[in-house]
């Protein structure tokens, strides 16, 4: 193609563009650290991306969990006085015979989550417990592809982890009506 | 400070403004700038006094005979002189791409306080340029968009577009599951729970191009790409000939059929030239990667705005971007690749 564009700035394709620009990439001056002063944050290194999680423990409403879960699950079971709890969640994750709530939570101590294989979890680190079956979208989160800024697209790296965006009880989106309905389009496309 | 040339005569109606110079864009700044030959005085390369009074008779001519009238009316305030004194200003001002770092912090100075004197009301506008080391690129996960269109409100929000004619700059299309990309057999103006079965949700806007062709087209190059990759609009050189329009192959950009209304509440103070300050009739616009907020590194307010994470937008340069990461970890593609127009706005799956 003939053009009479400036030439300095001329490459086969953007991609060429980005990969010779980016050779002697210094740092930029702009930070997002002003709009996420506020923000409570735990530094994560996942598949060797550091970034920032928003802390989770202070977000949840009862926790701790040992104010009230002062003896282990089974024996509590067998309290017949005891009123049911936590009545308004339903597990909606996977089905019975794949998850039930001891797969994540401890039985025998209600303020860490655990492994699989029973290693202790911390609630701030939930994501850990997540990765163990959703590999794919682990990788993408820690990458950047399944993870959610907050704060902007400056350094430091803030990212929403699962439970931020997932309930962990009942992890898919539900179905909604759109935010708005454009009768002026509807009008012009029919 | 160097003396100021200026290309146009000043109104000058007697009354003290000095007060209100004083600069208020962020990006502004008082260094004098060595002074370029802009557009004007390539055209008009003649001899000095021919080139003044050549000036002298069209600006007379054009709006000389209000500004007098205001001048010379006993009953007008200082506010009216005031404004007449902002209009010829405005009305003879040059190229934004042409304006010194002075020239700008000047007319955004001129936009802000013309804005309090209608309204009453401060807003700021901002004239801040692109900095080193930044390409702006966006990144859009068509596996995760639900077509909730949470990202469509917050643009119209935040980029004070008309909200009588619903102008939008993202229109998200609604597709058929197993019939691919078709946008023919696409519906952008759906209205029934999403995510519909057998459908899938896919949003377009302004790709920002690196090669862009509606900037090719403009007759008085009022659109350009800056140098972080936005392509911009000077809505006050913009003459509506809608060339950029026709040219466009993503439907990026929209018209201003009539003047863009928008109530005093509801205006976002916070603007930029280049922006989302307040457009008029007759003049083009389209999605600016929210360059108000971008440029002080936030992201647009449709990344902001998806419930989904759908949305990605960051630093082509920075290698260890999360836009970085996408474009080199997924299998990314971009729509009519074959233009040859490299739009900085790729698609991909989870």
């Amino acid at each position: 193609m003939v053009s009479c564009k400036d030439k300095k700035d001329e490459y086969h394709n953007i991609i060429d563009k980005i990969e010779d620009l980016s050779k002697d990439y210094k740092p930029v001056s702009l930070s997002s650290e002003t709009y996420i002063e506020t923000l409570n944050k735990v530094e994560v290194i996942e598949n060797w991306q550091r970034f920032y999680i928003p802390e989770r423990k202070s977000q949840i409403k009862s926790f701790e969990c040992n104010e009230c879960h002062s003896k282990p699950l089974s024996e509590l079971q067998n309290e017949k006085s005891i009123k049911k709890s936590h009545w308004d969640i339903t597990l909606k994750h996977a089905n019975q015979e794949t998850m039930n709530c001891v797969t994540c939570h401890s039985e025998n101590n209600m303020d860490k989550l655990h492994s699989i294989t029973n290693k202790p979890i911390d609630f701030n680190l939930s994501h850990k417990l997540c990765s163990q079956c959703h590999q794919k979208q682990y990788k993408d989160w820690a990458g950047g592809a399944h993870s959610k800024q907050i704060g902007g697209w400056a350094p430091p790296r803030v990212s929403q982890t699962c439970v931020g965006c997932h309930d962990p009880h009942k992890p898919h989106f539900d179905k909604r009506w759109p935010a708005r309905y454009n009768t002026q389009m509807a009008d012009e496309r029919n | 400070m160097k003396k100021e040339i200026k290309k146009w005569f000043s109104l000058n109606l007697g009354i003290n403004n000095q007060d209100h110079k004083e600069c208020s864009g962020s990006g502004c700044s008082h260094n004098s700038i060595e002074k370029t030959e802009d557009g004007i005085s390539q055209v008009f390369d003649v001899n000095m006094n021919r080139r003044q009074a050549f000036k002298k008779l069209t600006a007379g001519l054009a709006i000389g005979a209000g500004a007098v009238s205001t001048s010379c009316s006993l009953f007008s305030g200082d506010k009216s002189k005031e404004k007449s004194e902002i209009e010829w200003e405005e009305y003879f001002k040059g190229n934004y791409k042409l304006m010194t770092e002075e020239e700008k912090s000047k007319t955004v100075d001129r936009l802000i306080r013309s804005y309090e004197l209608r309204n009453g009301t401060k807003i700021n506008i901002s004239s801040k340029g692109a900095e080193e080391n930044i390409l702006f690129g966006y990144a859009f996960n068509i596996s995760k968009c639900q077509g909730y269109m949470d990202c469509i409100n917050a643009c119209v929000e935040e980029n004070n577009q008309d909200r009588a004619s619903q102008m939008q700059y993202i229109r998200i299309h609604e597709m058929n599951d197993g019939k691919g990309l078709n946008f023919g057999e696409a519906d952008d103006t759906y209205y029934h729970e999403v995510p519909a079965a057998g459908h899938f949700y896919m949003g377009t806007q302004c790709m920002h191009c690196d090669n862009p062709p509606c900037v090719e087209v403009c007759p008085v190059q009022a659109t350009w790409k800056e140098k972080d990759g936005i392509v911009v609009i000077d809505y006050d050189w913009c003459i509506g000939c809608r060339y950029c329009m026709a040219a466009c192959p993503y439907d990026g950009r929209r018209f201003n059929w009539s003047t863009p209304e928008i109530s005093e509440q509801e205006v976002n103070k916070d603007q930029h030239y280049l922006g989302n300050r307040l457009r008029k009739k007759g003049v083009m616009e389209k999605c600016t990667f929210c360059i108000q907020r971008s440029r002080s590194g936030k992201n647009p307010a449709c990344v902001e705005a998806c419930p989904t994470g759908a949305r990605i937008f960051g630093n082509l340069l920075d290698p260890k971007s999360e836009i970085r990461w996408v474009l080199e970890n997924k299998k990314v593609f971009r729509l009519k690749e074959d233009l040859g127009t490299e739009p900085k706005f790729w698609y991909f799956m989870d």
